[in-house]
């Protein structure tokens, strides 16, 4: 029997990082901050002391060259884990995510491989403000090559980082903050849980929710509380989110024949759009509504509680989008 | 600075590569035949031919969007080369990269990134893994004056210092960053002054004289090797064409550099003065080497495009991008 024990997403991602360190001397991690301190939100922790130095390396606030050194080290057969401090600083290192690891391995035909991991914590709802607070993929779903991995719950946390850095493609791996200190029973052992591979982690027959990152605990919470209503909603949590699992999720909506699509980021040109947008081009006859979307207002994250909370969807706005599908 | 007879035949040939390469496909430009958009290494061949003679096969280079003639002295074969630049199927990566991709591990290029100074910052990663491997060999980057401006290009030198990575810096500067003048945008005229601020050698050297830019590199790689991290060169020199092919600069920096600095006639003369060889037998590298250039050229004119398939391919390790 497999021994697990109750550990928060910190804890799980930390004890990924953890295996793949000892098993494979490829792997190495570097960013701001992630040696002896062990990382903004701890996620490296004790790594600095068992692996040394050389292997969890803290870099100068210089984000373009910390994944640059990745991608370069990679290109000689490292498997470097960079991470970011927050998602909202992938702006300064952008070019080099897009134009050089995601189109390596296409423009020169398949010669050299970018399997490098960027590992950074996403989301909003704490009051971190415009530049702490993003949900990032959005800038990043037009990035042919590139993969976005987000996970909602320490378990798969775990599995998807180890299984990022055994592939072989460039991943973009986002932790959400509001999810570091949730608790789960976690394997100790090494597992691994596949990319591209949505998960149906409530099942349900008149509407499905699509999700991802924080927004599958929202669903779930607003499943609960449509179950009193009558209302029985089947939760789907894309766990890569790009490309994202096209066969689980027109699976699902085709047997519901609702579907609502919750993520955080704002509504224009994100994921939303590109999971309701082909729903409705592969399901149409299907549909018995309109796909709805919950998503992030059009505007930065303030700073001010209040405020942030009225940027940022939640269980309510689900459960409202989910109610205008069976009225509709 | 003295450096081997047979040696300097060799780069003297090496540097007659560049500018035949060059030339023929400026000619194959103009007719149409070679798509997107053309940067020659025209005037630039010392310092390319310099750098290619000091690397080998495991280190790993980042040419810049000049080194087509370079990209063949470090080993691939011309015609590859050739086909890559038209964007046929026989090319070094199947037409997909074009002049400013070019990527060939088997000799160590590590291709050319066409945000250009943005490799200054992959080859850390590329030293960084060489150092966690214990091997001796080098990442070479090859920039130019303009990418001194970019961010990237200082981060770097920061971190390879800082790490004592073994990278050799090869600043091209070749006066311009297209139109710009480099001390009309940047606080010195001599890049290797902001090298020498990241406390790493650093030397500014002529990078139209083949021996001292032969002979500089060579000392810089050597101090790499030893373990010593990085090194940073400058070459001044000056490219032939201007922007793009209008020009803008004045007479009489053109008559300088294309007549009375120009790097193959110089190195044609050091030869002939010292009496390592006679006009008739440069006349005949020259020949040998032109000749072996439209062997190229022919091969890729005569290249199919191309499978279409390879519009796909290789986006993802491991799977397929959907086609419809």
């Amino acid at each position: 029997m497999t021994t697990t024990k109750r550990m928060s997403m910190v804890q799980a991602l930390n004890s990924a990082l953890d295996i793949m360190l000892n098993e494979n001397d490829k792997v190495f991690l570097l960013g701001e901050d992630i040696g002896h301190m062990g990382g903004d939100f701890g996620v490296t922790r004790g790594l600095f002391k068992k692996y040394g130095a050389e292997r969890v390396r803290d870099t100068p606030l210089s984000e373009a060259a910390i994944i640059g050194t990745a991608i370069g080290a990679a290109m000689v057969g490292m498997r470097p884990v960079p991470e970011i401090m927050f998602a909202d600083f992938l702006g300064t290192c952008y070019d080099q995510i897009v134009n050089n690891g995601a189109k390596m391995h296409y423009m020169f035909d398949g010669q050299f491989k970018s399997p490098i991991v960027i590992r950074t914590a996403a989301g909003g709802g704490f009051g971190g403000g415009p530049h702490h607070s993003q949900s990032v993929e959005g800038w990043f779903m037009n990035v042919p090559g590139l993969v976005i991995v987000g996970p909602a719950n320490p378990y798969d946390a775990k599995g998807l980082l180890i299984t990022s850095i055994e592939d072989d493609n460039p991943i973009l791996f986002l932790e959400h903050k509001a999810l570091y200190r949730k608790k789960a029973e976690v394997p100790l052992d090494k597992y691994t849980i596949p990319l591209r591979k949505a998960a149906i982690v409530r099942q349900g027959a008149d509407v499905t929710v699509v999700a991802s990152m924080k927004m599958v605990d929202e669903a779930l919470a607003a499943a609960v509380e449509l179950e009193a209503d009558g209302v029985s909603v089947e939760v789907v949590d894309l766990r890569t989110l790009r490309p994202w699992d096209q066969e689980t999720v027109l699976e699902s909506v085709a047997r519901t024949g609702r579907a609502v699509v919750a993520n955080e980021a704002p509504k224009m040109g994100g994921l939303g759009a590109d999971v309701s947008a082909t729903i409705s081009e592969e399901l149409f006859s299907k549909l018995k509504a309109p796909v709805l979307r919950v998503a992030g207002l059009d505007a930065p994250i303030p700073f001010s509680l209040p405020l942030e909370k009225i940027i940022l969807p939640d269980k309510d706005d689900i459960k409202q989008a989910v109610q205008r599908t069976l009225d509709y | 600075m003295t450096i081997d007879s047979d040696l300097l035949l060799d780069l003297y040939r090496d540097m007659w590569v560049i500018r035949s390469f060059e030339f023929g496909l400026e000619r194959e430009f103009k007719r149409g035949n070679v798509p997107g958009m053309l940067h020659t290494g025209l005037g630039q061949e010392a310092v390319q031919a310099a750098i290619a003679r000091n690397l080998r096969h495991t280190d790993a280079f980042f040419p810049d969007h000049r080194c087509h003639g370079l990209l063949v002295l470090a080993g691939t074969p011309g015609e590859k080369i050739m086909a890559e630049l038209f964007g046929k199927a026989t090319g070094i990566c199947s037409g997909k990269g074009g002049s400013l991709h070019s990527a060939d591990p088997k000799v160590g290029n590590f291709g050319d990134n066409a945000i250009e100074g943005s490799m200054m910052a992959t080859a850390l990663g590329v030293g960084l893994g060489f150092q966690l491997q214990s091997r001796d060999d080098l990442a070479a980057v090859i920039v130019g004056d303009g990418t001194s401006g970019r961010g990237e290009w200082h981060e770097s030198l920061n971190l390879a210092a800082t790490w004592k990575l073994p990278v050799l810096y090869c600043c091209i500067n070749n006066g311009y960053a297209i139109s710009t003048a480099v001390g009309a945008s940047h606080a010195t005229e001599n890049l290797y002054e902001f090298a020498l601020a990241y406390k790493m050698p650093a030397v500014q050297v002529d990078g139209n004289d083949i021996v001292a830019a032969y002979q500089t590199t060579r000392e810089a790689v050597e101090s790499i090797r030893n373990g010593n991290g990085p090194y940073f060169v400058e070459y001044k020199t000056w490219r032939w064409q201007g922007i793009f092919s209008g020009e803008f600069r004045p007479p009489e920096e053109i008559r300088y550099w294309k007549e009375e600095h120009e790097p193959i006639k110089m190195a044609r003369e050091t030869i002939l003065d010292q009496g390592i060889a006679d006009e008739a037998s440069l006349d005949k590298i020259k020949a040998e080497v032109d000749a072996e250039v439209e062997n190229w050229i022919r091969f890729a004119l005569e290249s199919p495009p191309p499978d279409p398939a390879k519009a796909t391919a290789n986006v993802y390790v491991g799977w397929e991008v959907e086609t419809q």
